[in-house]
């Protein structure tokens, strides 16, 4: 059951209607939401808006409470995130995720759970962001920011994901190291793998997003191209 | 930035993609399978020593050695369910504790390394 969306692109990533709870108090209230294949879309609110919640429902972390979550055409609810992760769904969660006490190979190793071969993961990883090489013995929790930022981004994309989830990219980092990760994001939309993306900071993102959505308590109450909704920001950032 | 569906690479790697998500296996979160495992386990672990019981006064009360022996087999039975009641809610409760503590463990693991990173630095340590 393939959906085309506006542009003509297939559908990967589909919420009708997500609901979720964290214990007795539901924090998302019918989100809709789909992204294309090759596409980027951003997910855009203020701090509470249930931005990350969406993410993690999508990546399998938190439990539906309504509504269909649908991958590639196919009706997921209740899935495994290792199930997801395996087929290709990659979630970079906000915090950076690396493993701080290992090394930045160690944690490169840890992409190899696809079958692909370490060293094609490394190749790729140092291809991307050069500075991982001289930092590839260093124990991640000591790098940089930025550079445990990178390198969770390259042991996401060492996986060869199909869609990319990216909770908060920026957080904490220096404007120049966010453009630079959001070159890579989009270079990597390039390649065709969609990515949904969920900032709080919007210029960067909406510079290389296809669409954006914006969320307030938790429910999306826009969708449309960036210029439109770069215009609703303030908006929804101050209420009224 | 969309790309259209004419890309070569693309299309593999989405139709891929698709086999991948239809290949996989979904289970109803509701009926998760810890926690049948730890229902079956305090089943077992009533149930058997039960079982067990009766045969130990069946074998009692029985005359022929024929009778005797269904309720020595019967409470040998009611044992093999509790020991495997007893390893089925060890089993699925150890996974939930296991997932719990290795959350816990990651997240104590990257306060202590951003503790230790701050301290290297010179800041101030929180």
């Amino acid at each position: 059951m393939s959906v085309n969306g506006q542009n003509g692109e297939e559908t990967l990533v589909e919420l009708r209607g997500v609901r979720a709870a964290y214990g007795t108090i539901e924090v998302l209230h019918g989100v809709d939401l789909r992204v294309g294949a090759g596409e980027v879309m951003a997910v855009l609110g203020p701090n509470g808006a249930g931005k990350s919640t969406t993410l993690k429902v999508l990546a399998g972390l938190h439990p539906l409470a309504g509504g269909d979550l649908l991958v590639a055409g196919r009706r997921v609810n209740g899935a495994l995130p290792e199930d997801l992760a395996r087929a290709g769904l990659c979630l970079i969660p906000e915090g950076r995720g690396v493993f701080p006490g290992l090394t930045v190979r160690e944690n490169l190793r840890m992409a190899t759970h696809r079958g692909i071969p370490f060293r094609a993961i490394e190749e790729a990883a140092y291809g991307r962001f050069p500075q991982l090489h001289r930092r590839r013995s260093q124990v991640a929790g000591t790098l940089s920011g930025g550079e445990q930022q990178m390198l969770a981004l390259a042991r996401g994309l060492a996986t060869d994901p199909a869609v990319l989830i990216l909770d908060e990219l920026s957080m904490g980092l220096a404007p120049l190291v966010v453009e630079q990760l959001y070159a890579q994001v989009a270079d990597l939309a390039r390649t065709g793998v969609s990515v949904l993306v969920v900032e709080q900071f919007a210029r960067v993102v909406l510079g290389v997003a296809d669409r954006a959505a914006i969320m307030v308590h938790g429910r999306v109450s826009d969708v449309g191209a960036p210029h439109e909704i770069e215009s609703k920001l303030s908006t929804a950032y101050l209420g009224g | 930035m969309s790309v259209t569906m004419n890309n070569d690479g693309t299309d593999a790697r989405v139709e891929q993609f698709k086999a991948e998500v239809a290949g996989m296996r979904l289970r109803d979160p509701a009926t998760g399978l810890d926690r049948l495992l730890l229902r079956l386990g305090v089943l077992g672990m009533i149930g058997g020593p039960l079982l067990a019981l009766v045969g130990y006064f069946l074998s009692h009360s029985a005359t022929g050695p024929l009778q005797q022996r269904d309720a020595i087999v019967q409470a040998i039975l009611g044992l093999a369910i509790t020991v495997a009641g007893a390893a089925l809610y060890v089993k699925a409760s150890l996974a939930g504790f296991l997932r719990f503590w290795m959350a816990r463990f990651v997240y104590e693991q990257q306060a202590q390394a951003d503790r230790l990173a701050k301290a290297v630095k010179g800041g101030p340590t929180a």
